[in-house]
């Protein structure tokens, strides 16, 4: 296996825990979504069949990782949960702004309230995530031309970029009515570019750098977290109305994923 | 709001004692009591092993910090069951209960990256520095901070608290304590002082 050990796991069975970690955060808030257009198509089901695989083939692959079946059955989930994931992307544009009423006339309307535009990609991140996962637990040392390393960091530069995206969009349709909701738009994006700098121009100074940034995002993702259960006790009736508010309220695994993409980046930079 | 819900008298066999258990009970008062006293025992091992050399105090301070570490997850899952179960009109209480639930996130975000810190520590051989126990009395001080709130909304605002014993007749009649003495102790003195009969 690549990589180091830590507790008793290499680097990336903790990835791969990661990534069930994830998928979970993900199909939190797919349910509630889904659940509240009232499963209205039966690809609404995708995510939950997608993730569910991944989610089973990783713990698998983390308790048998020298298996060849188990690094085979996550990489098909892997595969499975990109494709799914690109397909609800689609299927977010299209019908939550495409198909609408006033379509792309009413595309800030649309891209506040309809459908979240990004969070199926979140399903694609976790999939590719768990390639990642079963090619370091081969043995294997690149994906797509870069070592697994920068590979990892690429990745958490572009999920962390999709996360704080989506999460502007969302704290803009709240106004903003909070100032910790400027926290994904602060850590956050200088931790994307000290990825990039990483990757292209490793130094002692820089990676320290890094390794701070990760951990202030690794902590502003519990911040959301608490704040976003905080958002639930402000709707009428708070957590007392339980199934209501978690539908109406701020979405309440959201803010968990730049907790997770950080600790991959985290487990990037120092075993690997 | 006065639920009184005790109905028989006093307890005076195992069998009675049985049948007034209640699995309803919050479990949240009870697994906060291993945060605290874990995340405190750890600071002061971590502390004292720092300050006087010893290797065994500093090990058991990370032995705590990693307990509390899993046992704040069982406190965080309670307490948000016990929110469920409150039904709480917007006002003050409210407040404290926001406020409350939105620091138990933080401080557990805290905790696992400042025990993460910990077992790295440990598997480079290192002991703890001045740097990772101010950390860590940072922690214990946000620790402090929720569990005050806490304590206001159980004891200031009763939150998942019955008032189920039986009161005092004095109580129940909305008056003050039976006195002891007819007077105040500052009258009795001053009776004594002029040589009056106070009795």
């Amino acid at each position: 296996m690549t990589g180091t050990s830590f507790i008793g796991l290499y680097a990336f069975q903790w990835i791969a825990l990661i990534s069930v970690a994830l998928t979970m955060l993900i199909l939190g808030d797919a349910l509630a979504g889904h659940y509240r257009s009232g499963f209205i198509f039966r690809s609404q089901y995708m995510p939950f069949v997608g993730g569910g695989l991944l989610i089973v083939s990783a713990i698998t692959a983390v308790v048998k990782p020298e298996t060849a079946w188990t690094n085979l059955a996550l990489r098909i989930a892997g595969w499975l949960a990109i494709i799914f994931g690109l397909v609800g992307f689609v299927f977010h544009h299209y019908y939550g702004i495409a198909k609408k009423p006033g379509g792309y006339k009413w595309l800030l309307h649309y891209l506040m309230y309809g459908a979240p535009q990004l969070a199926p990609l979140a399903l694609t991140i976790t999939g590719v995530l768990a390639l990642l996962a079963a090619r370091g637990l081969a043995g294997e040392v690149t994906f797509a031309g870069l070592d697994l390393r920068a590979a990892l960091l690429a990745l958490v530069a572009v999920a962390l970029a999709g996360a704080t995206l989506q999460a502007t969009l969302l704290h803009y349709r709240g106004a903003f009515n909070n100032p910790l909701m400027f926290a994904p738009l602060t850590v956050p994006v200088l931790a994307i570019v000290m990825s990039v700098w990483v990757i292209i121009g490793p130094n002692e100074i820089v990676l320290l750098a890094f390794t701070i940034l990760l951990w202030l995002t690794f902590l502003i993702g519990f911040v959301g977290l608490g704040m976003h259960l905080r958002g639930f006790g402000r709707q009428m009736g708070g957590l007392y109305l339980l199934k209501l508010n978690l539908l109406e309220g701020p979405p309440a695994w959201a803010p968990g994923l730049f907790t997770g993409f950080a600790a991959v980046g985290l487990i990037a930079a120092y075993f690997l | 709001m006065k639920r009184p819900t005790e109905r028989g008298g006093t307890v005076t066999s195992l069998r009675q004692a049985l049948s007034l258990v209640k699995m309803g009970a919050p479990m949240h008062p009870i697994f906060v009591h291993f945060t605290i006293a874990l995340t405190s025992a750890s600071l002061a091992f971590d502390a004292l092993g720092f300050f006087f050399d010893k290797p065994s105090l500093t090990a058991a301070g990370g032995w705590a910090l990693f307990g509390s570490a899993v046992m704040t997850l069982m406190t965080i899952s309670t307490g948000l069951s016990s929110s469920t179960r409150a039904p709480i009109e917007e006002g003050e209480a409210r407040s404290f209960l926001r406020a409350h639930m939105a620091l138990g996130l933080i401080f557990y975000g805290l905790l696992v990256a400042v025990t993460f810190w910990r077992i790295a520590l440990w598997r480079n051989g290192q002991g703890v520095s001045w740097l990772y126990l101010t950390s860590l009395a940072v922690v214990a001080l946000v620790m402090t901070i929720q569990g005050y709130l806490g304590g206001e909304l159980v004891y200031r605002y009763g939150v998942e608290v019955e008032q189920s014993y039986r009161g005092l007749p004095e109580r129940e009649a909305n008056s003050s304590p039976p006195q002891l003495t007819s007077s105040s102790p500052r009258e009795v003195a001053a009776s004594v002082k002029k040589g009056e009969n106070v009795a």
